[in-house]
C-alpha cells in the first residue's frame, strides 16, 4: 500500500485567501465606523460618542420604529390573503396578477419617491401625513413580504388542509390552526426582510417624508452629507447597522435561510 | 382498472353545481388578492401614470389654474442637454456590473466547490442589505483626510482627496453594494453543475481555461446573465454613492439629478421625464433578466 503524502495545495490556499480578502473588503466600511466610534474620544469619553444617539436621535429612532411597525402590520395583512389566494385558488390571469403585485421590486427607489411625492401633493393630499410615508414604505416592501409567504405556501402539501376539512373544520379554522403555523417561517422571513428594508430606507423617505418627521436613516443621510470626522455621526450609522444585523442573525439562528429564495436578497 | 375509471370520470360532463363551485372559488381567490392589487394600483401604477402625464407638461404648469401646457420639450432635453446624465448613469451601472462579474465568478466558484463555511460567508454578506448609504459612508469616512486610511495613503504618496472623490470610488462602493446579488445568482447556477463534468473534462486532457470556456460558462450562462442584469438594474438607481463619493460628473446620475430638479428646484415636468427614462431603462433590464432567471414562482 502506498502511503499518500498530504499535499500542500497552493491553489486551495489562494482560493481561501481570495474569499477572505473579499470578505474583509466587505466588512471594512462597517469596521471602520465601529472602530472609530469606539476609539475616538469626543470631549470626555467614548461613551460620549453615543450621547448624540440617545439625545435627539432617539426621536428619529422612535419614528423609524413606528413606521416600520405600521408597515409590517399593513403588509402582512395584505400579503397573507394574497399569497393564499394565489396558490390555493384557480385565479384567472395568475401570472399577470403576481407580476403586478411584485412590480415595485423593479422600480428604482428615486422613481417611486418622485411619483409618490407628486401624487401625494396634487391628488391624494397625503404630503403632510405620516400615512403617506407608511403607504410608500408598504409599496416598496410588499413584494419582499409576499414572496417568502408564496414560497412557504407552495412548499406546504395540500393534504393537511384536506384532512382538516374532512374532519369538519371551517375554512377559517383550517387557515389559522393549520396553514398559518405551518407557513410561519415564511411569514417571519417576509417580516424580517420588510423590517430591514424599511428600517434603513432613506431614499424614498427623502422624497415623501412630511416636514416634521425625520426617520433615523434619513437623519444619518442628512448628517453624513456634511460630516467630517465626527465620532457622533459614525455612532448613528453604527447603531442602525447593529440593530439590523442583530435582527438578521437572530432570524438565521431561528429559521435558517431557506425562505429567502426568490426574494433576490439572499 | 382504477386508472380507466378515473379517466372515464374525467370525461363526464361537468355538473351545474361543480361549475358554480368553481366560479365561487375563483371569486374568493380574486377577493383575497384584491387588497394587494388595490395597493399596487393606488400607490404604484397610478403615480407612474401620473408622472408620465406630467412629463409632457412644462415646469410647474401642471398645477397652474389656466391648465397645463403640454409639450414634448422635456424628452427633447433628455435626448439633448441631459443625454450625458443618462450616459453617466449607464456607465456607472455597467462598470460596477463588470467589476462584480470579474470578482464574483471566481468567488462563487470557490464558494460552491471548496468552501465549507458557507453560512459564515452568508452572514458577512448581509451588510449590503442595509443599503448603500452605510457602505458609501464607511468608504467616505475611511478616505477622509485624517481618516483611518490616511497613514497608508501618505506612505504611498497619494493625496486623500484624489482618491476620496471620483469615478473609481463610486464604482467601488456600488460594486460592494451589489456583490452578494451577483454571487448568489452565479452560485445557484454553479451548484446545479455536476462537478464530475469538470473532472471528466480534465481527464480528457482539457486545460482549466478550456474547461471553463467549454463546460462551465455555457452551463451557468443563465445565472451569469440574470445576475449581471439584476446588478445593472439595481445600480441604475444609484443615489447615495454619487452624492457622498462622487465629483460633479458622477453626481449627474439620473436619480440624483431628478431629486435636485424635482424636489429642490420644483421643475416637475423635467424631473418626471427623467424618472420615466430611468424607469424604462430599469424595466427593460429587469424584463430580460427575468426571462433568463429560471423558475417562475406562481
Amino acid at each position: 500500500m502506498i502511503a499518500r503524502r498530504p499535499r500542500f495545495k497552493l491553489i486551495d490556499v489562494v482560493s481561501h485567501a481570495y474569499i477572505w480578502l473579499l470578505l474583509l473588503v466587505f466588512v471594512t466600511p462597517f469596521i471602520v465606523l465601529v472602530g472609530y466610534t469606539l476609539t475616538a474620544t469626543s470631549g470626555t469619553s467614548t461613551a460620549g460618542n453615543f450621547q448624540f444617539v440617545f439625545g435627539s436621535f432617539l426621536d428619529n429612532l422612535k419614528w423609524s420604529l413606528i413606521i416600520s411597525a405600521a408597515t409590517l402590520v399593513g403588509n402582512v395583512l395584505l400579503a397573507l390573503p394574497a399569497a393564499y389566494g394565489l396558490i390555493r385558488y384557480p385565479l384567472p390571469g395568475k401570472r399577470l396578477l403576481y407580476t403586478i403585485v411584485t412590480l415595485p421590486l423593479y422600480v428604482p427607489g428615486a422613481v417611486i419617491g418622485l411619483s409618490l411625492l407628486l401624487t401625494y401633493y396634487f391628488t391624494y393630499h397625503l404630503a403632510t401625513s405620516v400615512f403617506g410615508l407608511i403607504f410608500a414604505m408598504m409599496i416598496c416592501t410588499f413584494p419582499l413580504m409576499l414572496t417568502p409567504i408564496v414560497v412557504a405556501m407552495k412548499d406546504l402539501p395540500v393534504v393537511f388542509e384536506e384532512a382538516s376539512e374532512c374532519l369538519g373544520a371551517t375554512r377559517w379554522q383550517t387557515f389559522h390552526k393549520i396553514v398559518l403555523p405551518l407557513i410561519g417561517p415564511g411569514v417571519s422571513a417576509g417580516l424580517m426582510l420588510t423590517f430591514i428594508i424599511v428600517f434603513n430606507e432613506y431614499l424614498v423617505t427623502l422624497f415623501v417624508h412630511p416636514n416634521d418627521i425625520t426617520t433615523a436613516p434619513l437623519r444619518v443621510f442628512n448628517v453624513v452629507k456634511t460630516a467630517g470626522l465626527a465620532p457622533s455621526t459614525t455612532a448613528l450609522a453604527v447603531v442602525m447597522q447593529v440593530i439590523s444585523l442583530a435582527a438578521i442573525l437572530l432570524f438565521f439562528r431561528l429559521f435558517g435561510t431557506r425562505y429567502f429564495k426568490g426574494t433576490y436578497l439572499i | 382498472m382504477a386508472a380507466e375509471q378515473l379517466s372515464a370520470a374525467a370525461q363526464l360532463p361537468a355538473l351545474a353545481s361543480d361549475v358554480r363551485r368553481e366560479r365561487r372559488s375563483r371569486l374568493t381567490g380574486l377577493l383575497l388578492i384584491s387588497p394587494a392589487v388595490l395597493l399596487t394600483f393606488l400607490f404604484l401604477l397610478f403615480p407612474l401614470v401620473f408622472i408620465l402625464q406630467m412629463s409632457f407638461t412644462t415646469g410647474r404648469s401642471f398645477l397652474s389654474p389656466e391648465g397645463a401646457t403640454f409639450t414634448t420639450e422635456n424628452f427633447a432635453a433628455m435626448a439633448g442637454r441631459y443625454l450625458p446624465n443618462v450616459l453617466v448613469t449607464v456607465q456607472l451601472a455597467a462598470l460596477s456590473m463588470v467589476a462584480n462579474l470579474i470578482f464574483g465568478f471566481p468567488f462563487a466558484y470557490i464558494l460552491v466547490r471548496k468552501v465549507r463555511y458557507r453560512e459564515l460567508v452568508r452572514a458577512f454578506m448581509v451588510f449590503p442589505m442595509f443599503g448603500a448609504l452605510y457602505i458609501a459612508f464607511g468608504i467616505r469616512f475611511l478616505l477622509l483626510p485624517g481618516g483611518p486610511a490616511s497613514p497608508l495613503l501618505e506612505a504611498l504618496g497619494i493625496s486623500n482627496l484624489s482618491v476620496l472623490y471620483g469615478l473609481p470610488t463610486v464604482v467601488f462602493a456600488m460594486s460592494v453594494f451589489t456583490f452578494p446579488f451577483m454571487v448568489m445568482n452565479i452560485g445557484t447556477a454553479l451548484s446545479n453543475v455536476d462537478p464530475t463534468l469538470e473532472e471528466a473534462a480534465a481527464c480528457l486532457g482539457a486545460r482549466p481555461w478550456q474547461t471553463f470556456r467549454r463546460i462551465l460558462l455555457p452551463l451557468t450562462r443563465s445565472g451569469i446573465v440574470a445576475g449581471s442584469l439584476m446588478v445593472f438594474g439595481w445600480n441604475l438607481g444609484t443615489f447615495a454613492e454619487p452624492v457622498l463619493l462622487g465629483t460633479l460628473n458622477e453626481q449627474r446620475s439620473l436619480a440624483v439629478t431628478l431629486y435636485n430638479r424635482g424636489v429642490v428646484q420644483a421643475d416637475y415636468g423635467l424631473s418626471s421625464a427623467m424618472a420615466i427614462v430611468l424607469l424604462v431603462l430599469a424595466f427593460a433590464v429587469s424584463y430580460v433578466s427575468l426571462r433568463y432567471s429560471r423558475g417562475a414562482l406562481v
